[in-house]
């Protein structure tokens, strides 16, 4: 049965901006599954609103939108594009929830389109939770038992029936959200009300608890005729109660016995067939006792999943893309597996290591908020490692991480807290590993670990490998270790760093006697088949065993280094560079190695590059790359801060850096160094100093004034940045952020209230700068440029200003000696330019940049950095005038975050992006405002309070929703002010004060927009409940005068597209101009 | 924590490869048959499986004995397997079924064995120069030394070691499942009565036999057709062994003889003793299929089932006999990469000389080889794979429900809906 010839157009959704629980994994699906039927002959039409994802990129569909996914958008886009079929499951849960949106409001079968891979009714039973255990009964195979509530009184009543504690998971929702674990009568009614919130049906599983039993994962895929395959097993470390997207994974399974693998093989091959999954790619997870081995079925997706990304990593085999090929007609058994190229895909991949999956987390970023994992996800990313051994991959996983750390402890860096350290042991928090391995030092039994954590004392005792390995060493001579000694630290997992730690010397110290002593790493290949077939497939792994697999070619090979995990400052938008980069030098003759760690990417598809490292982005793992492929050039400006850290050290062991050599990357570091450039260029920047105790802090606040602008050096994504209006609140700052950079001492920076924020990409060859795009920030400055909506061209500057910023940036680039791309901040107060900063690499706002302009900017970023010149590459002029506007908006994760602020500042907090593209901004705005929130209110009643600082500006927005029809609701300052101006205005009551009071009209859906600015560092007050509640009630919120009235502006545009159906017309990229090297 | 010694040990190839290493089992000298097996799981059930005799097996999977043993899981009591070879065995298992590590258990059997080899080194090398034998030793660490002992050391090949493994006298099975009530069902009332021929069958083949309704006869490999018939059987099986089919002469020989006396099953060693009774010819393969996740095509059902392997030898399909074009889509001439017939979707018949009409039902996806017939003038099937899995996946169970109908007389015996008899043993 092959390829289907009666589907033409097939339209995939994606999964839209990174938010925790869906991240850039459905960007590597989604983008296997585009370019899989293009090049099988499909048109593909493409609806994504996130800009930074590979997947937009218009040549990988025939149509490609990055437009709200929504029921109204994208039923536009099918009115438009008429697709015969429709792809859900590529797109995470926002594209298959949509595809049962557009099914049952009947729009697929108005215009025909049918849904392939998997129809509405297999959808229903995966996804309710009660028709899903209805289906599992009539197979005989048990879920835990349940009941569903749908009021706290409901969930009282099972409480009684199925005793404490208990697991409440909503219906429809994301990654768990809403869901929690419940010991407590008082647990359940807050997490009930919470969940019943969340859950788009209203209801919530109450289920029986099964915590700390093993909990498994099996990763399935099925054709039209009934071939059912098992990818992958994995086993979570972390046992039930933690989300397997929280917990740390490990394939394949290794408690289980053959009998009770085979039984579970068995039951996920008949839940696919039972739900209805025709074809494609499935997880279902699986809980077992550990005492007796019973075995209940948790959940399934009737879809692609972050797991399916882990197991086409982990094993070679690529679910999504034999998921496309089987939806539109194929089955396995017509298809060649990618990696052997010799054998049938219709097989049980067999791997030959151990893979070792740690998500990464980033509550550092949301103060105040419950640190404990539970049933609701809160990791941001993930990384991935292989080796031959668990203790091995655990090792690297753990050095993965970028959170500093070189191993699971004896790594310079151990800090317990001794008071807590028993509950730290068997609480599971991020950090729980560390205090594990921590006890095993101090002597605890596996027994003992492992009854109070309910890990598997297998884990345990690996972990106590891993510990007798650091005993061997422990206050040794370095120099008196033989080969054999190393050898033996190496093959169980610890990095260089531990070793020169427990020896008392240095990570280079270590390196150099590895040398001497012939104690070397090899490479190995992921095969799918453990070596039983040749492969032809160059994905490697390091490890220290005898035979390496590496046969480096003659040719010139370019070597870029990736972005590690995404976490909160450092996402998709660097792994788009990245694999852009890769094509590119491709194109030039370059043979491209890749080396990442993060999974979830498409640099780590196998398929992106010529050769895929899978290995830390550490000194060392990736020093041990370089000596085996000796590349003739490494990049690092285009993976974040992770391969820039590296460039020094890199540059000092001899290694050719491509592009911004590591001087000028110091330079614009350096502050000093950079204020002076500055001064000898005439440019201004806000008025700055340094301190390193409290009391030098006090001094330069005196001399600069507030408010001042704070942070540490060298930061990630605004870590630790604050702006302080007082003395007090520095204070409080400064004995706090000595823990942040110990090393570095802190900034201090005039900040300029109420300033404009402009960013520029640009591309520098060392003679000539290319201005990639100028993005006005809508939030005035302090917001972090991470958070801060944008639009580009700049929709109020003169051009006075424009000119003006054009040439800082040609002076700055050459100057700094940019070889590739540079990010510049301004702050533009009154008719000032003021540089901000310089960041000689690419920035986060690249990918969108590229897709506003048509200019794919880290493509030619890779040109420059192989030594063309700007000139050459045929770009189109820098100062055109574009026809439309584009506009980013953030998206936040606080809704994750009960208990943390939800106030922008200049500490970035989103997770992700979306795009909107129109011919004017208020268009773009509201397309960008749907592809967050789904929908803009047109009606209803705002509720207004503002601080004093911006009680003159209200008026003018106030007036605006009171033209357009909304009730204005305020609480007396702001009212007084309304009045004043004559807009009928209704005052209500503060929480703080008496009932009724406007959080009970929040709770009750009587309000449809909140504009609430708070003023300095105001948190647990009025404000804060306001914002949480909008969070939590999904209400439409703006926190600045700017993103008021731009909201107003968006608000406008949708009532007039109510009308006309046509504000809001859907554009395809390839509608407008665009620009490739190939 | 365990009994084993951790003293050096050595792993030298017929062509002079070496690897050094760790003893992980019982101290002392082995030699066999290298080869790989590439189940992630299944350890217990591989090395005591009686297939293994003579043979050293290198797990590709790097870190073996996870779970530990569990004894009910085993295939046979004691173990026939040489040696074994791994990457890193795991002293601290955890499983509430296990009774003791791995280590300790190949300490108790006698079993050398090797670890801290690079197991994905030997399996290229394997893979690449063909299966070939091999020594493992914890007392001789010398090359030079034990290439001599190694190349003075017998071959498997035209050695009847079915013999060394069966049994001595018959047996009905009669197990013990109180082990398997947590997750398998309860056992049906017998409804046929089997004899099973036992070339060194595993314990996993008899319980599915029994489990499938079937009292179970388990008979020594040698046993005279005659003596069969005696026992009024409502069917017959040939089981599992390892080694060369050939020299495995009077099995062969029964089959023969009871080939149209009674129905009959056979899998694995089974399967090449039908294909010696109807006249084919076996070969040695070149590192053999021994895993958990060959492809395998059903030709009936067009459907691919995953399945478990183990197995050095097979049938040259054929040596059956020549094509019947009428009932091969017209193709006259044979195609000895039979992934030919998946291709053209056809399951080909030839005409044999000694029972007529065989189907080609089952061929392997990896390489073209034969994995199943059946004789459509006599009722009798065999698979060269391993239906009963253990290790492995049970995608094949329904063979045994095939047999059950045709000892009912069925006709339509193989015609089994696969995805609805999954389920049918578990819990």
């Amino acid at each position: 049965m092959p390829r289907r010839d009666d589907i033409k157009r097939v339209l995939v959704i994606g999964s839209g901006p990174i938010v925790i629980g869906q991240a850039c994994e459905f960007d590597y699906s989604g983008a296997q599954a585009c370019k899989v039927l293009l090049e099988d002959g499909f048109e593909v039409v493409l609806v994504n609103s996130n800009p930074a994802t590979i997947m937009t990129d218009p040549k990988m569909a025939t149509r490609t939108y990055v437009e709200p996914i929504t029921l109204d958008s994208v039923t536009r886009i099918i009115e438009k594009e008429r697709p015969d079929a429709l792809l859900p499951t590529l797109g995470g849960q926002t594209g298959l929830n949509c595809a049962v949106d557009l099914a049952r409001a009947g729009v697929l079968a108005t215009y025909q389109v049918e849904m392939i891979g998997c129809d509405l009714a297999a959808i229903e039973r995966g996804e309710d939770r009660k028709l899903f255990a209805e289906a599992m009964a009539e197979l005989g195979l048990e879920c835990a038992r349940s009941g569903y509530a749908y009021s706290i009184a409901d969930a009282e009543a099972l409480s009684h029936e199925l005793g404490f504690p208990l697991v409440l998971r909503p219906s429809y929702t994301l990654g768990g959200a809403g869901g929690g674990i419940a010991y407590n009568i008082d647990e359940l009614r807050e997490i009930v009300a919470q969940g019943l919130d969340l859950s788009p049906a209203k209801e919530i599983l109450v289920e029986e608890s099964i915590l700390g039993w093993k909990e498994f994962e099996m990763e399935v895929m099925r054709d039209k005729k009934g071939n059912g395959i098992i990818v992958c097993s994995i086993e979570n470390l972390d046992p039930m109660g933690v989300h397997t997207g929280d917990s740390i994974t490990v394939a394949p399974a290794m408690t289980l016995t053959d009998i009770e693998y085979q039984r579970m093989r068995v039951a996920s091959l008949a839940i696919l067939e039972k739900i209805g999954v025709e074809t494609g790619g499935s997880n279902v997870q699986f809980a077992v006792n550990p005492t007796d081995g019973r075995m209940v079925v948790i959940e399934m997706n009737p879809r692609v999943s972050r797991s399916s990304a882990l197991a086409s990593k982990a094993t070679g085999f690529p679910i999504a893309k034999f998921a496309a090929k089987l939806a539109v007609g194929y089955t396995l058994d017509e298809m060649l597996n990618d990696i052997t190229k010799a054998t049938p895909a219709c097989f049980e991949p067999t791997i030959d290591y151990v893979v070792v999956k740690v998500p990464r987390f980033a509550f550092e970023k949301f103060k105040g908020t419950d640190t404990t994992l539970t049933t609701r996800m809160k990791a941001v990313g993930e990384v991935m490692a292989i080796g031959r051994t668990f203790e091995e991959a655990f090792g690297k996983a753990m050095r993965s991480l970028e959170t500093g750390r070189a191993g699971i402890g004896v790594d310079g860096k151990d800090a317990f807290d001794e008071q807590r350290f028993n509950q730290l042991v068997s609480l599971p928090t991020e950090h729980r590993v560390f205090y594990v391995a921590e006890a095993l030092r101090r002597g605890w039994r596996v027994e003992d670990i492992a009854d109070t954590t309910g890990i598997d004392p297998w884990f345990i005792y690996r972990i106590q490998a891993m510990v007798q390995a650091e005993d061997a060493l422990r206050a040794r001579e370095l120099e008196d270790l033989s080969a054999a000694e190393l050898y033996e630290a190496k093959r169980t997992g610890l990095s260089d760093v531990q070793i020169a730690i427990l020896t008392c010397t240095d990570e280079q110290a270590v390196r150099a006697l590895r040398k001497e002593l012939g104690v070397l790493p090899v490479f190995k290949i992921v095969d799918t088949c453990a070596a039983e077939f040749v492969s032809e497939t160059s994905y490697y792994y390091k490890t220290y065993d005898e035979q390496d697999e590496v046969r480096p070619t003659t040719k010139p090979k370019a070597m870029i280094l990736g972005a590690g995990p995404n976490r909160i400052g450092q996402g998709i938008e660097f792994d788009y560079c990245c694999v852009h980069a890769s094509y590119a030098l491709a194109d030039m003759g370059f043979e491209t190695i890749m080396v990442n760690c993060n999974p979830e990417t498409v640099s780590t598809d196998y398929d992106t590059s010529d050769r895929l490292y899978f290995e830390p982005l550490t000194y060392e793992d990736v020093m041990d790359i370089v000596d085996v492929e000796q590349p003739a050039g490494v990049v690092v400006t285009l993976g974040g801060q992770t391969p820039l850290k590296l460039a020094w050290s890199l540059e000092k062991a001899g290694v050719p850096i491509m592009g911004t050599p590591p001087e000028a990357i110091d330079l614009a570091e350096d502050r000093q160094r950079f204020a002076a450039l500055l001064d000898e260029l005439g440019i201004d920047y806000p008025a700055a100093s340094t301190a390193e105790s409290l009391d030098e802090a006090l001094v330069v606040a005196d001399k600069l004034g507030f408010p001042l602008l704070v942070r540490p050096s060298y930061v990630l994504g605004g870590r630790g940045m604050v702006i302080a209006y007082n003395n007090q609140y520095l204070e409080k700052y400064m004995l706090e952020a000595t823990k942040v950079s110990p090393d570095h001492p802190v900034y201090l920076d005039h900040f300029l209230e109420g300033a404009i924020e402009v960013d520029v990409d640009a591309l520098c060859d060392g003679q000539e700068v290319y201005i990639g795009g100028l993005l006005e920030h809508i939030e005035e400055a302090g917001i972090h440029s991470g958070d801060s909506s944008c639009c580009t061209p700049p929709f109020t500057l003169s051009t006075t200003i424009i000119a003006t910023i054009r040439d800082y940036t040609t002076r700055l680039a050459l100057a700094v000696g940019v070889r590739g791309l540079v990010n510049i901040q301004y702050a533009v107060k009154d008719t000032t330019v003021y540089v901000i900063e310089v960041n000689p690499r690419a920035s986060r706002t690249v990918p969108f940049t590229s897709k506003a302009t048509g200019v794919p900017l880290a493509k030619a970023a890779a040109h420059i950095m192989a030594g063309e010149r700007i000139a050459s590459l045929g770009l189109p002029a820098d100062d055109r005038t574009l026809d439309h506007y584009s506009v980013k908006e953030a998206v936040m994760p606080f809704g994750r975050f009960p208990g943390a602020d939800i106030v922008l500042g200049p500490e970035m907090k989103s997770t992700g992006e979306v795009m909107g593209i129109g011919k004017s901004f208020p268009i773009a705005y509201a397309k960008a405002a749907l592809s967050i929130d789904y929908s803009l209110p047109t009606s209803g009643t705002a509720f207004v309070s503002v601080c004093d600082r911006d009680k003159r500006e209200i008026v003018s927005v106030a007036n605006s929703l009171h033209h357009l029809g909304f009730d204005l609701v305020s609480t007396a300052g702001t009212a007084h002010a309304l009045e004043a101006a004559g807009i009928p205005v209704r005052r209500v009551r503060k929480v703080q004060e008496q009932r009724p009071h406007i959080g009970d009209d929040i709770a009750n859906g009587k309000i449809a927009l909140i504009i609430n600015t708070p003023y300095g560092q105001e948190t647990r007050s009025d404000g804060f409940f306001l914002r949480t509640a909008a969070v939590r009630y999904g209400i439409c919120y703006a926190t600045t005068m700017a993103g008021a009235n731009a909201m107003t502006r968006a608000i406008e545009v949708a009532q007039r597209d109510e009308k006309n159906k046509q504000e809001l017309a859907p554009i395809a990229l390839q509608d407008l101009e665009q620009w490739d090297f190939s | 924590m365990t009994a084993v010694e951790r003293k050096p040990a050595a792993l030298l190839l017929e062509d002079g490869t070496y690897f050094r290493g760790t003893s992980c089992g019982a101290p002392g000298e082995a030699f066999g048959e290298i080869c790989f097996n590439t189940s992630l799981v299944g350890y217990l059930e591989v090395i005591s499986d009686p297939s293994y005799a003579g043979q050293i097996i290198t797990m590709t999977y790097p870190q073996i004995g996870n779970y530990g043993v569990s004894r009910a899981d085993l295939q046979r009591d004691t173990l026939a397997l040489r040696g074994l070879v791994v990457r890193a065995l795991c002293y601290t298992p955890s499983n509430f079924r296990s009774d003791l590590s791995l280590p300790d258990f190949l300490s108790e059997q006698g079993i050398v064995a090797i670890e801290d080899v690079d197991t994905r080194k030997l399996t290229q090398h394997i893979r690449d120069k063909g299966a070939m034998r091999a020594i493992i030793s914890t007392v001789d660490l010398d090359a030079t030394s034990l290439a001599a002992k190694v190349q003075a050391s017998p071959s498997i090949v035209a050695v009847n070691l079915a013999q060394t493994v069966s049994i001595l006298e018959p047996y009905e099975y009669m197990p013990d499942e109180s082990a398997y009530d947590f997750l398998l069902k309860p056992v049906p009332e017998a409804r046929h009565h089997v004899v099973a021929y036992d070339c060194g069958a595993k314990r996993g083949i008899l319980r599915n036999l029994h489990r499938a309704g079937c009292k179970v006869t388990v008979v020594p490999w040698d046993t005279p057709a005659s003596a069969v018939l005696a026992l009024k059987p409502d069917g017959v099986f040939f089981s599992n062994g390892p080694g060369d089919p050939e020299p495995v002469i009077e099995t062969a020989q029964a089959a023969r003889e009871l080939f149209g006396k009674l129905p009959i099953f056979g899998i694995c060693l089974g399967h090449q003793m039908i294909g010696l009774a109807a006249g084919a010819q076996t070969e040695k393969l070149k590192f053999g299929h021994r895993g958990g996740n060959h492809p395998v095509m059903n030709l009936r059902t067009r459907c691919v089932e995953i399945t478990a392997q183990n197995h050095g030898f097979g049938v040259v399909f054929p040596t059956l006999g020549k094509l019947i074009p009428a009932l091969s889509a017209g193709v006259t001439e044979h195609a000895y990469d039979l992934r030919f017939w998946v291709e053209q979707g056809v399951a080909p018949v030839v005409d044999n000389e000694h029972f007529g009409r065989i189907q080609l039902t089952h061929v392997n996806l990896n390489d073209g080889t034969v994995e199943g017939f059946a004789f459509l003038d006599y009722p009798a099937f065999c698979v060269q794979y391993h239906p009963e899995a253990s290790p492995g996946p049970t995608d094949a169970h329904y063979l045994f429900s095939a047999f059950a109908r045709l000892m009912d007389g069925r006709a339509d015996y193989l015609d089994i809906d696969i995805a609805a008899d999954r389920l049918k043993e578990w819990r």
